[in-house]
């Protein structure tokens, strides 16, 4: 294998310490609108900067365009809770179901690098069972591929982040390129707890810098990961793959919110994509075109994409786009503790356990969750007690004792259900498109995992000592909604991520994954993407045009 | 802005001397920028009328327990985040958009107070108006609200308000900002040189009063 730095040399290409290579942006690539360009990515997190950085490398004229910002993390990004609010998708979104789910701050990201901008930086792998669950189990779907098809694209993408990690003993035992990081106050009470109560538990997987890696510089534990990491030390798109992508003559254009995909009537291709710049209504012409706006997004686009062709949406002749849309169930338990364990400090992502990831045939429910380390700045926090009922003096005293308390949270596989489901809402945006809307009902086996969680929770630190728990029920991740099948009956594209309705047509990025396992998606959406991008170059041998 | 008033017993003066933004010099400039200007002077009210302001200004008081001056100006940071449409990106399909169940829970609100005492929420004694507000609490329906959807719009704009601010970061032994210093100790029971102990760590807000002074732990 090649080494890191010569597939992907993002790390050498940024200053040295923190900051952004402006020159790099300066001197960027600039396609205009009557370019046909070999393809536009539209969104740029996960799946649409791995697609560039891969396409960009192989030679292929590519533009990615984002809705938001071009992000410079030392001037736009702010070491503080309150003051990282632009950094999700705040535009309007409306929510349903017998179990409505927030949007916004927990799951939706905006602007280049996307919602790794501010992930905690769990990177765990799928386990190979998750590639087959309706077989074995009977419920969730089987992926139109195995485990091994995705496995060196794992090894790939965790070397290209990097990921700090002990040996990991689950689903598919394998290492990690950095060690792991030390523990915070958090960490160590999980560990303690989770000895205590019999439970393996691990430190990691972090995509976080431990030691330097290129340019990019150490981690100084400051605890901010999910207000964007000023460090550069926390990987996201925005430096492990951007750089190398515009070094190779790809165009990052920001602030470009695609409303619709142009399709010819008569071959049924796609042509471009129309989007809004600066308020002018502009359109790209490109020989094919993959959508990356992920979960909510991704659905809404092309179900606002009407044409002739396609009267429901494009790619919905079987009615399969919006379904089988997924979060995790992400229960959330703090432990008190007289020692001071001011969680804040370190990241987040610390330690974890996936001993109740599998399906355990003891047990009344199927799948299972993971249990990792979470640590509430003060504003989350304070949603954990009033959840419990706090307010007015109350909520004051139990805030003040914050510096006394420990937290996790589990991962919960909710199963893929049909009706489960983005469609357009009657709301429509600043610019006249309609928002989605977002219809959530758990199943009875979610609702199982959810208990299960919280007490294998409750026990470890209970096994560590605390003296109370209490315990929010929240959700996290996004995943599902243009799920890849077997056949266009079950799913919007196939393995390679090609839709099966249009032929010049992919989607990369969350929404393909028929199911989710109890790992945080972000590794996954990026090595589905990496390997469909290899799969296009190699289907492409004598280049793109 | 000198400590916020708040009685030992509700968890006052557990971090004695502990001021976050001492530390303004280790922070960078952005981050800093955006965190002094919650200690300036306020922005005005755009958005609330006079009446949504007094029934406003009294709900937060409760909601936050900030019975006296000195006040973290949480109606203005709220009115500021309406008046700018910054929401957190999504609203009940059963619900309004988030100015507007603003509007129609405070109106909600003075409507209770009128039919229980004649008079506006704002201007019912403090005791009452707690009373108010639980019944909005335990409440499955309150007028065209789930009772738990308006009171998590409420809890979650007011604490955000709060929470954010420096005054409040004390209060809690919080430091704030982190970049570039980032932080040395990390651990059970360690701290950074200007970060203050916990002067009355048994004080578990679980053990209330008249229950085991050792909690129920092992």
């Amino acid at each position: 294998m090649a080494s890191v730095r010569d597939r992907n040399a993002s790390a050498w290409l940024l200053p040295a310490g923190p900051g952004t290579n402006h020159g790099l942006r300066d001197d960027m690539r600039r396609f205009d609108d009557d370019d046909e360009v070999d393809i536009v990515i539209i969104g740029c997190g996960a799946g649409g900067s791995t697609l560039l950085q891969r396409l960009a490398r192989a030679g292929w004229r590519a533009v990615a365009l984002d809705a938001g910002p071009f992000w410079d993390p030392l001037k736009d990004w702010v070491s503080d809770e309150a003051g990282s609010h632009h950094l999700y998708w705040t535009e309007p979104r409306v929510i349903s179901g017998a179990d409505p789910v927030p949007l916004g701050s927990n799951n939706s990201g905006r602007g280049v690098g996307g919602s790794m901008v501010h992930y905690a930086g769990y990177t765990p792998r799928f386990h190979p069972s998750d590639f087959h669950t309706l077989s074995a189990d009977g419920v969730g779907a089987d992926w139109p591929m195995e485990y091994p098809d995705l496995a060196p694209y794992y090894e790939d993408i965790e070397g290209e982040l990097p990921v700090a990690g002990e040996d990991w003993p689950w689903g598919d035992p394998h290492s990690y390129p950095h060690r792991p990081h030390p523990v915070s106050g958090n960490g160590e009470l999980f560990l303690r707890g989770a000895r205590a109560a019999g439970i393996t538990a691990k430190v990691g997987p972090a995509a976080i810098t431990n030691g330097r890696f290129g340019n990019r510089p150490h981690c100084i534990y400051r605890g901010f990961c999910l207000q964007g990491c000023k460090v550069n030390a926390k990987a996201s798109p925005l430096i492990t793959h951007i750089p190398d992508a515009l070094n190779n003559g790809a165009e990052v254009r920001p602030n470009s919110m695609v409303t619709r995909i142009g399709i010819d009537e008569n071959t049924g291709k796609a042509t471009g994509v129309h989007y809004s710049r600066n308020g002018l209504e502009r359109f790209q012409r490109a020989r094919m075109v993959a959508v990356a706006g992920y979960s909510i997004e991704t659905p809404r686009l092309l179900l606002n994409s009407v044409s002739q062709r396609f009267p429901d949406g494009l790619c919905n002749d079987f009615d399969q786009v919006g379904r089988y849309l997924m979060v995790q169930g992400a229960p959330q338990t703090g432990g008190r503790f007289d020692s001071e364990v001011r969680m804040w400090k370190a990241p987040p992502p610390e330690v974890s356990s996936e001993e109740f990831y599998e399906t355990d045939p003891s047990k009344p429910y199927k799948r299972g969750f993971s249990i990792q380390t979470v640590s509430p700045l003060p504003i989350t926090w304070a949603e954990h007690v009033t959840a419990q009922g706090h307010w007015g003096k109350d909520l004051r005293a139990y805030m003040s004792d914050y510096v006394h308390w420990a937290c996790l949270g589990a991962l919960c596989e909710f199963l893929p259900q049909a009706g489960n489901r983005v469609t357009l809402s009657d709301e429509k945006d600043r610019r006249g498109m309609p928002v989605a809307h977002f219809s959530y009902s758990q199943s009875d086996n979610d609702r199982q995992l959810m208990k299960a969680a919280q007490s294998a929770m409750e026990n470890i630190l209970r096994g560590a000592g605390a003296d109370e728990v209490i315990t929010i029920q929240r959700y996290a991740h996004l995943v599902g909604g243009a799920r890849m099948a077997a056949d266009e009956q079950h799913g919007v594209v196939d393995s390679d991520c090609r839709s099966f309705a249009v032929p010049n047509l992919l989607i990369t990025d969350g929404s393909v994954l028929p199911t989710q396992g109890s790992a945080n998606p972000a590794l996954t959406i990026m090595a589905v993407t990496a390997r469909a991008a290899d799969k296009l170059i190699v289907r492409t041998p004598t280049g793109p045009r | 802005m000198t400590a916020l008033p708040l009685e030992p017993e509700a968890g006052g003066g557990r971090f004695p001397g502990f001021v976050a933004t001492s530390q303004i010099g280790h922070w960078d400039d952005a981050t800093s920028a955006v965190v002094m200007a919650r200690l300036g002077l306020p922005p005005d009210l755009r958005f609330f009328s006079p009446t949504e302001e007094a029934a406003a200004r009294a709900l937060f008081d409760q909601l936050l327990y900030q019975r006296e001056d000195p006040r973290v100006p949480i109606v203005n940071m709220v009115d500021a985040r309406l008046a700018e449409n910054q929401t957190d990106g999504w609203h009940y399909d059963s619900m309004a958009t988030d100015g507007e169940a603003w509007r129609s829970s405070l109106s909600a609100l003075d409507e209770d107070a009128y039919s229980r005492h004649g008079v506006s929420f704002a201007v019912v004694p403090w005791d009452d108006q707690e009373a108010l507000l639980q019944d909005v609490h335990d409440a499955t329906q309150w007028h065209e609200f789930s009772g738990a959807h308006i009171w998590s719009l409420w809890t979650r704009y007011a604490c955000t308000a709060f929470y954010s601010h420096p005054a409040a970061w004390d209060e809690i032994g919080f430091a704030g900002p982190a970049f570039p210093r980032g932080y040395k100790n990390i651990g059970v029971n360690k701290r950074e040189p200007f970060e203050v102990a916990d002067a009355r760590p048994q004080q578990d807000p679980l053990r209330s009063p008249g229950t085991s002074g050792n909690g129920g732990g092992k």
